[in-house]
């Protein structure tokens, strides 16, 4: 075999603390030949990120890094820093998560490619800008010319951090180090992005390193797969390997922890408890707490288990492996609830529209209107769970700020227990939020840190007087139990609770008052996926036992599958398609759908090899000028002039369940994947 | 009880920075020494004439100035001026200025724009230019210098309490009251004004030694509080003439108005550090 | 660009209405009123009554008011209680000896404020920045007037190199002249606004020099030192412009107190005597012409730093 590109050794990283040094990366050690993606994958905390930065030596001072790292002929570790200058620009790319701060707000995006090539006196000043212009058209940049001395404000976010690719690329360097690049993005703009990067490595013959937390992503980009929890690699091998027969139970249980888009429904198997912090490890294996094959075998609790070869290509820190389970666990399938026909709709949403104005010139006159929610339709009963599902700007947070009057509707009606909410006097609209509450996406920005968890949960009480008369504390105590967290923790401030925890409290203190709705903001996307499923399977059991209607926000394809019983698909303020959970996924009809489902990476590589793609070209337009006729027709595969004359009407398709706005709505047909695929 | 447990360890976070704990420590004996100034055996009115402009001496510590009076009394009882005309322009300072960045931030719109205008307006004239107005209009007494003062601190309220409210406004936890029914009151009073307390107490600190200078600067001017009242601008301005004589009559009050301006500085830096770094604290989010 | 210096204009608009009634204003509130002004307080009710007719006192407020402003605008500021001058002459005979101290302060504060904040970031926490951070703590707690005392003691009183009583001399009349007069007052005055300039330049240089786009620059095998130039510092210097222009503009003011302690002939020691002699119309003339300049200078500040900014759009 050839000499690997990238070599780690035992590699160690640990940060100043309090009273102890935090070790942040415990013992790392892999390898990455050229024209290979590794993928490291982990939760947060896991260490993963700080190992990328540890590889090229861009750690903080105060961190101390302890093994062997070895790029192309570089020795990293205690070298010098001229040479790891040089390493850097000349045999490594790097591309950072978020693109809207990875580069410099005031130098134009051209000089930014490029300036390094410059610096190392790899490239002429004076072929640079040239040279900038041939990187941008290689990574699918349209107008390269135009866009090479344009500043970063003025690029989008997918066309940035395409950018970024394009200057980590410039050198032709032996090894990208990618890190979660496109976490930020929409989904098909993720599918553009890595396209693009799959694209670059394969001209330059490259070996990738690629962390993220998104095990789709993984099984669409990895070769091989190295798992990360608590600072140490537990598991590593061929990517079909680690999918189908993992040799780790955090492995299998994450596997199992997460939804599908691609299956049927199953009950979710999380993962007890919480990511451990990297300041108090447990003693032995640091997943033996949270593991079902451990279960506290005594072994597990004493002794850290080293990384051992398993068969040629595998490797798993466990002293159990053999045990790991590999099919999924017993599924439990989850019923469709069925709308009793003659019981009327808890909230009916009747073509709402909520426009915002633009004001410019001198005066600040309103020169026209961000059209975010333009025609919506939609009934939650009892019981069910709607989701909106969309890319962001596409309307659907402003829709559930709407309904819960946090947003003006400029035209339509909202009913609530068939009376109309618009319009209600300050008392009548108090009196109504009692019906439905609103959970968040962000359980860290949720919560007043000035106040006590318990005031927190009680505090809807308060506001509506009714705190002694629905039993005080009992009641929170009640609460508190319900959403699974020990009223023990009463006197505690958020701050010193996980994100999934705070979710917790959001959640209890959305079900205070008794409401029959709730609107479910992304009520996962910031959490770790073992903790996702949790949550995920609270809101069901929920759900069941209060028979709640929900009104579920989300951009993640697989968790929508999971928790709906009926999908609207958003595109532009306008609901595009709706149907039953499973007729939607399974046969959408709008071409927006079917793009959308096609770039959403499925944790499954044989099944993702064999799917074919749709890559939309360009990205949302800006809901302030949005194109004639479809709002779709400049990146839809079917468009005709028809579609760029007027609107379509959002029609029943066939005999089906579905709902679609299109003139050429209908199956996918293979012909037009071969078409439009990559 | 829940207050005086955020007071204690935000106070034992701040001794544990060196800076702060000398600050609170200077703070703490001027403090002491103005309000016990009359326990003391200090006479600030009393003249010696035999012995005027006399050096430091084991009789005088700080030397006598023209009318041989002592210069240490002088100093001690100036401290009460300063503090005294600091705490008044504080609280009227706070007490409009809090509320118009409450309105202006939370509301939005003309509210806004005219609270705005007018802070604008008071902000075009440096402090020092708008307190000498004022006190022109007003004429020159101990109650005008402590409203001179307080009303150029409005501005610097105003402008902190709508900015942290502009922000806190768009937070979920502030929308989330709004999504259960509370009402505009509730949110400004009852969840935006507690999360911006800590940036209220740093303007408070830093507004206290604006406002120490600024009473020292019109005293220096000649238009602070009117003799005989001791003040320690007042005492630099008349030992600016005596320079050749006795240069300590202007030199050592002013080493102890420099010492209390920077015992504010570092106090209110050690409070700045607290709020970036709520972890040091026991007292959690509530600095945040 | 002219849309934009257009909308920056129209915005001052109600910022000087509100600021020429209130100093217009400002003669009501005076104990007596304005009629007490001109007549002083003895005054019989004949002579009062006789004043309020010349002075045009009996008309409508809103009348007095505009004719007022209307003066104002034309530059005629009324005229002197004390010297029977017109104050706009009084006002432009002290002006350049104040903004002349403005320059050469502006250049003490930039020549300390910028070297201090640059070599305290390099190292942030390390010894010398806590060395310099303390200085600029020192820099800006010193009360100006103390330091102003100070310098006289030193360079005059002792060493007699200096005079102690600064004089006007204008800078391409007499250099060696204007330099002895005007390097006591700027270093007070700088001093302190270089404290002002080194916290803020250093708290801004800290927070970029951690941004994502300068781990960016690292990664591509950029030296420190151009990372340092082309990324860091522009990012760091555009908001420093603003403070920079804030406090050019405060000296016009605010160099009163130094003005007093060098015994100075500046616009502040001008308003100083203007309050001592309850010279009403003097007082205002001041106000208003240092009002002005403060509007001017912050325009200038904003519509250049909407040059330099990339990122603000002009419609």
């Amino acid at each position: 075999m050839t000499e690997p590109v990238l070599k780690v050794r035992d590699l160690t990283v640990d940060f100043p603390g309090t009273p102890d040094r935090v070790p942040v990366v415990r013992g790392v050690s892999f390898d990455v030949h050229a024209n290979e993606v590794l993928c490291i994958v982990g939760e947060s905390g896991s260490g993963k990120s700080v190992t990328a930065l540890a590889i090229t030596g861009l750690l903080p001072a105060s961190a101390r890094v302890g093994g062997a790292v070895r790029v192309k002929d570089t020795d990293v570790i205690g070298a010098d820093a001229e040479v790891l200058r040089r390493m850097r620009g000349r045999d490594v790319g790097f591309v950072f998560q978020d693109p809207s701060t990875t580069l410099n707000p005031v130098l134009p995006v051209g000089r930014q490619m490029t300036e390094g090539q410059v610096a190392l006196g790899l490239l002429a000043k004076r072929d640079a800008a040239a040279r900038a212009v041939e990187l941008l058209r290689e990574v699918d940049v349209a107008n390269p010319e135009g866009r090479v001395g344009q500043y970063p404000h003025e690029f989008s976010g997918g066309m940035r951090q395409r950018a970024v690719i394009g200057m980590a690329m410039a050198g032709r360097p032996g090894l990208i180090i990618a890190d979660e690049p496109t976490t930020a993005l929409d989904v098909t703009v993720q599918a553009q992005v890595l396209g693009v990067l799959a694209k670059r490595q394969k001209d330059t013959g490259a070996a990738v390193v690629l962390i993220t937390h998104d095990l789709g992503v993984v099984a669409e980009v990895a070769d091989r797969v190295a798992v990360m929890y608590g600072g140490r690699i537990v598991e590593t091998g061929q990517v079909d390997q680690i999918f189908a027969q993992p040799r780790h139970p955090y492995t299998a249980a994450l596997l199992h922890s997460i939804p599908r888009m691609d299956m049927t429904d199953r009950r979710l198997d999380p993962i007890p408890g919480q990511p451990p912090s990297p300041a108090s490890l447990p003693k032995g294996c640091a997943f033996e707490p949270r593991c079902s094959v451990g279960n506290g075998r005594p072994k597990c609790l004493s002794e850290d288990p080293a990384l051992r070869i398993v068969d040629d290509a595998s490797a798993s820190a466990c002293h159990y492996w053999r045990d790991t389970p590999t099919a999924a666990a017993p599924a439990e399938v989850r019923e469709i609830s069925r709308n009793v026909p003659d019981q009327p709709p808890l909230l009916e949403i009747r073509d709402l529209k909520v426009h915002f104005p633009v004001r410019r010139g001198i005066l600040q006159r309103v020169t026209g209107h961000v059209r975010a929610v333009e025609g919506v339709n939609l009934t939650v009963h009892a019981g069910e769970t709607v989701s909106l599902v969309g890319e962001s700007g596409c309307g659907k947070t402003t829709t559930g700020k709407a309904v819960m009057g946090l947003t003006r509707a400029t035209a339509g009606d909202i009913l609530l227990n068939q009376q109309s909410i618009l319009g209600l006097s300050a008392s009548g609209m108090r009196n109504a939020r009692r019906n439905m509450q609103y959970i968040f996406q962000d359980p860290f920005s949720s919560l007043n840190p000035v106040k006590t968890v318990e005031d927190i949960v009680a505090e809807p009480l308060h506001i509506h007087g009714l705190y002694d008369e629905a039993g005080g504390a009992k009641r929170i105590a009640e609460l508190f139990d319900m959403v699974g967290l020990s009223p023990s923790m009463f006197g505690r401030y958020p701050a010193e609770f996980s994100g999934g925890q705070k979710q917790r409290i959001g959640i209890a203190r959305a079900l205070v008052l008794q409401p029959r709705l709730l609107i479910l903001d992304e009520p996962v996307a910031a959490l770790d996926v073992s903790i996702q499923a949790q949550i995920l399977n609270l809101l069901e059991d929920l759900q069941k036992e209060l028979n709640l209607g929900y009104l579920f926000i989300a951009h993640n394809l697989s968790v929508v599958r999971h928790i709906s019983d009926r999908v609207a698909v958003m595109y532009l303020g306008r609901i595009v398609e709706e149907s039953d959970r499973d007729t939607l996924y399974d046969a959408p009809v709008h071409p927006y759908t079917q793009s959308l489902m096609s770039a959403a990476p499925i944790p499954d590589p044989v099944e993702g090899r064999r799917r074919q793609r749709i890559v939309l070209e360009g990205e949302v337009p800006d809901p302030a000028a949005p194109p004639p006729g479809c709002a779709f027709a400049p990146r839809c595969f079917r468009a005709t002039e028809i579609c760029r004359s007027a609107p379509p009407p959002f029609e029943r398709y066939g005999k089906t369940e579905s709902r679609a706005a299109c003139y050429h709505a209908g199956p996918l047909e293979q012909v037009e994947q071969k078409a439009t695929g990559t | 009880m829940k207050y005086l447990h955020v007071i204690l360890s935000t106070l034992h976070a701040l001794l544990r920075q060196t800076g702060a704990a000398l600050g609170l420590g200077f703070l703490a004996l001027i403090v002491l020494v103005a309000v016990f100034a009359d326990l003391l055996p200090l006479d600030p009115l009393g003249q010696d004439f035999i012995r005027s402009l006399e050096g430091p001496s084991r009789d005088y510590w700080f030397g006598t100035d023209e009318l041989g009076r002592d210069i240490l009394s002088r100093v001690v009882f100036g401290a009460r001026t300063s503090l005294v005309t600091a705490a008044g322009a504080v609280v009227i300072a706070a007490l409009i200025g809090v509320p118009m960045g409450l309105i202006g931030g939370f509301f939005g719109g003309w509210r806004d724009a005219a609270l705005m205008r007018m802070v604008d307006v008071m902000m075009a004239l440096p402090a020092i230019l708008f307190a000498m107005t004022l006190i022109a209009v007003f004429g020159r007494s101990q109650g005008a210098a402590l409203l001179a003062v307080g009303i150029t601190g409005i501005p610097g309220f105003a402008r902190i309490v709508r900015a942290q409210v502009m922000s806190l406004r768009k937070r979920d936890f502030v929308i989330a009251v709004e999504a259960f029914g509370g009402s505009a009151g509730y949110n400004m009073f009852r969840t935006i004004l507690p999360n911006s307390l800590s940036q209220i107490l740093v303007q408070v600190v830093v507004l206290s030694s604006v406002a120490i200078l600024l009473e020292a600067a019109l005293a220096f001017l000649g238009v602070g509080v009117p003799p005989p009242t001791p003040s320690w601008g007042e005492m630099l301005r008349t030992g600016k003439t005596y320079l050749h004589e006795a240069p300590y009559y202007a030199v050592l009050p002013g080493i102890v108005l420099t010492l209390t301006i920077l015992a504010f500085d570092s106090i209110g830096r050690g409070l700045s550090r607290l709020i970036e770094n709520p972890g040091e604290t026991a007292m959690q989010g509530t600095l945040k | 660009m002219i849309a934009f210096i257009g909308r920056r204009i129209l915005q001052l608009i109600p910022v000087l209405l509100i600021a020429s009634i209130g100093i217009w204003a400002m003669l009501f509130a005076v104990p007596g009123g304005p009629i007490g002004v001109i007549v002083g307080e003895n005054a019989t009710p004949e002579t009062i009554e006789a004043a309020r007719r010349e002075f045009g006192l009996d008309r409508p407020v809103a009348v007095q008011y505009a004719d007022w402003l209307s003066h104002a605008v034309r530059g005629d500021l009324g005229t002197s209680i004390h010297s029977r001058e017109p104050v706009f002459d009084l006002i432009m005979d002290r002006l350049p000896a104040t903004l002349q101290l403005a320059a050469a302060a502006t250049i003490v504060a930039l020549l300390l404020g910028i070297p201090v904040a640059m070599v305290s970031a390099m190292y942030p926490g390390g010894w010398l920045d806590r060395v310099l951070s303390g200085w600029s703590a020192l820099a800006l707690g010193v009360p100006t007037f103390w330091l102003g005392i100070l310098l006289i003691l030193w360079f005059a009183v002792d060493l007699r190199w200096l005079p102690s009583a600064s004089r006007h001399y204008a800078i391409w009349e007499d250099p060696a002249q204007a330099m002895r007069n005007l390097i006591l007052p700027a270093i007070t005055l700088g001093v302190y606004v270089s404290g002002v300039l080194a916290r803020f330049l250093r708290a801004s240089l800290v927070t970029e020099m951690n941004a994502d786009y300068v781990r960016t620059a690292r990664s591509k095998g950029l030296p420190e030192r151009s990372i340092m130039r082309r990324h860091v510092m522009p990012n760091a210097l555009l908001p420093f412009i603003t403070i920079v222009g804030l406090m050019m503009a405060s000296f016009i003011g605010g160099a009163v107190v130094t003005e007093a302690v060098f015994t100075y002939p500046g616009l502040g020691r001008l308003l100083i005597q203007a309050i001592n002699t309850r010279d009403y119309p003097l007082i205002q003339g001041c106000i208003v012409v240092i009002l002005v300049i403060y509007i001017f200078i912050n325009l200038t500040v904003d519509i250049l730093y909407a040059y330099v900014d990339p990122r603000i759009e002009y419609s």
